[in-house]
């Protein structure tokens, strides 16, 4: 086990090295040269389950419980699952210390964030997440808990993975769809560590080519409010994915003018955009006047890495497993784009 | 210290732009007809009634119309028409290098805020964050005549009631802030600036509480507030609340995010979007005096 860990690490070390830059992603906490990758789960192994930012009450859980336990796995549900203050899973204290438990257990393996909301940046810098040294293990979420990945990516020095939380779970696979089923076992996947290849159909207004180098992104909003704070990461020679929900269209622009303003879309390697959805309508006598496409290409439009449209990420039935400071390969042709994850 | 633009006479001429948001030109009458009462000339800039979505104008269009008006050396001030979006699109494109050799007064807020930030982070000139052309139609007209008093160099001194969330304290040092969700915008790219000894003064319109305190923790957590000398905070108007209450207001979620901090901090200064938006000079050294009784807003000889 143990050497299955530092033979990866080692890998993804000279990976970092032989491509450059990748180290400009050193964590800060101690030992700036180790990046670390959680081990691989396998039956058996525990996993939390904690609330870091919205509520979820016990019923709300229950089909993750049920599921991950179908899946081989114990599940130590935290006790935020169930508090309620106001909008959050609990006092600041108590999300604090629940988050805190479950980073210091040496016996979990990975971390399920129960939902997003609002809440982790309220607590972020109150979590000692230095015991993750010595027991890595994934951090799972997204929405909300970008906060999480970008804080890991840029502070800690630990991947992560992007992915659905308890409310993808279903209590009866009956009533959810094949592509929700699927994107629901790339979390599997990721967690057992298997290799992780995403297709995804063309879209014209992709600009074609190929590129590797690290994994970041997550939610734009969140990414923007992070800006300029310790958890902001450093985008430089990564491939750099971004999604949103509920946001105008000239909100949305004005995010990628801050993406672009703080340095972070100059020197990708590649930029994936996954799906804006529930945007928010216009005042109809003022529309915004274009699409989501036209806003992120008058963006890219100087650079020349690839960009990809319409990926598997977001706040939709398909969003996949990504594995957030980890080496992937994405390559954008006519016929489709694939993200492959390289490293393990 | 910083630059401030030589004050405006009688006679001197005022620029009319819109660097972001559409603004009809019918929108501008009462606003023209006051700055001449004032004894100003008015000079109506090319995107003012010009229409591109919501834009008044393209970027090149809107850029071409500030970029004109800060380099015309007969033009002694320039009005923004209005906010809303826009300036973010184009503030790197714009060349401050005459301006910086002959600098004017630039008017405006909510996403006039970058232009503020620039100009006091860059360049180190002054500015008046104050209402807009369209506001000159509107019945508040004290606020309107702040702006007169700015233009024409009176010094402010501006009173609020006391509010029970306020901190008691007295600070020295430039004002400077606006809109907080473009100050959070900015932060983390060129435009951010450094605010150590600074007054913050911070109004918004139309946010959710969350989202309020989201974007005061980014400031926190950059550095932003640790250092101030004093904290402003303006009205917060039409705010939102989820179906699940946030569970506090406005006021009480601002000063719990700066209990770590000693400055002095008021509560409903005159600032907003709604009907009370004092004219203040961004960037001059202010003084702020927070007692039990009143809050004290002056600027510095």
């Amino acid at each position: 086990m143990k050497r299955s860990i530092f033979f990866k690490q080692l890998l993804l070390t000279g990976g970092a090295i032989a491509s450059g830059q990748q180290l400009m992603a050193t964590p800060s906490l101690s030992n700036p040269k180790k990046w670390m990758l959680p081990p691989d789960l396998k039956s058996g192994d525990a996993i939390g389950i904690t609330c870091p930012s919205g509520f979820a009450l016990q019923e709300d859980i229950a089909p993750a419980v049920q599921y991950l336990e179908k899946w081989g796995l114990r599940v130590v549900v935290g006790k935020t699952v169930g508090k309620k203050d106001h909008t959050f899973g609990g006092t600041d204290e108590e999300r604090i210390a629940d988050f805190q438990s479950m980073v210091d257990n040496p016996e979990l393996k990975a971390i399920l964030c129960a939902r997003g909301g609002y809440g982790a940046v309220r607590i972020i810098d109150k979590i000692d997440f230095s015991p993750l040294r010595r027991y890595p293990k994934w951090v799972i979420g997204y929405s909300d808990i970008t906060v999480f990945h970008s804080h890991l990516h840029a502070q800690v020095g630990m991947a992560s993975i992007h992915a659905k939380m308890t409310e993808g779970f279903p209590s009866d696979p009956s009533i959810f769809e094949p592509t929700q089923l699927q994107a629901l076992d790339t979390l599997r996947q990721a967690l057992w560590g298997e290799k992780l290849t995403y297709t995804v159909p063309p879209n014209p207004l992709n600009r074609p080519g190929e590129a590797s180098g690290v994994l970041i992104g997550g939610n734009l909003k969140i990414l923007e409010t992070l800006a300029g704070t310790p958890s902001d990461i450093d985008t430089r020679n990564k491939i750099f994915f971004v999604e949103d929900v509920g946001e105008a269209l000239y909100s949305i622009d004005r995010m990628f003018c801050n993406l672009k303003r703080s340095g972070k879309l100059s020197q990708l390697k590649a930029l994936i955009v996954g799906s804006f959805t529930n945007i928010r309508p216009d005042d109809p006598d003022e529309p915004f006047g274009r699409s989501i496409y036209d806003i992120v290409w008058n963006q890219v439009k100087e650079y020349d890495y690839p960009v990809c449209f319409d990926f598997c990420v977001g706040h939709q039935k398909n969003n996949v497993a990504l594995k957030c400071g980890v080496h992937h390969r994405l390559q954008v042709t006519s016929d489709a784009s694939t993200l492959t994850m390289f490293g393990s | 210290m910083s630059i401030q633009p030589p004050y405006l006479c009688k006679g001197d001429t005022i620029g009319i732009v819109c660097p972001s948001g559409y603004l009809p030109l019918a929108d501008t009458n009462a606003c023209v007809q006051q700055l001449q009462e004032w004894g100003f000339r008015v000079r109506i800039g090319a995107t003012v009634g010009n229409k591109y979505h919501g834009f008044a104008g393209t970027d090149d269009e809107r850029c071409a119309d500030l970029q004109q008006m800060l380099n015309d050396p007969t033009i002694h001030a320039i009005l923004c028409g209005r906010g809303g979006y826009g300036m973010s699109r184009i503030i790197d494109r714009l060349d401050f290098r005459w301006f910086r050799k002959s600098p004017k007064w630039i008017i405006g807020f909510s996403d006039i805020t970058i232009l503020h930030a620039h100009l006091f982070g860059r360049l180190h000139i002054t500015s008046f964050h104050a209402s807009m052309a369209r506001a000159f139609a509107d019945k508040n007209f004290s606020n309107i005549k702040t702006l007169h008093n700015a233009l024409t160099g009176k010094n402010a001194r501006y009173r609020c009631p006391p509010h029970q969330l306020n901190r008691k304290g007295e600070a020295i040092g430039p004002l400077i802030g606006g809109n907080l969700s473009l100050l959070a915008h900015i932060t983390g790219t060129k435009t951010a600036f450094s605010a150590v000894g600074a007054i913050l003064f911070l109004e918004d319109v139309g946010e959710y509480l969350y989202n309020i305190e989201r974007m005061f923790i980014q400031l926190k957590r950059s550095g932003l507030l640790s250092n101030l000398s004093g904290l402003v905070v303006g009205g917060f108007t039409e705010t939102k609340d989820g179906k699940i209450p946030f569970g506090a207001t406005v006021e009480e979620l601002i000063r719990a995010q700066v209990e770590e901090f000693s400055f002095p901090v008021c509560f409903g200064f005159p600032v907003s979007h709604a009907d009370s938006n004092v004219t203040l000079k961004h960037g001059a050294i202010h003084r702020l005096s927070v007692t039990g009784r009143t809050v004290l807003l002056e600027e510095q000889k």
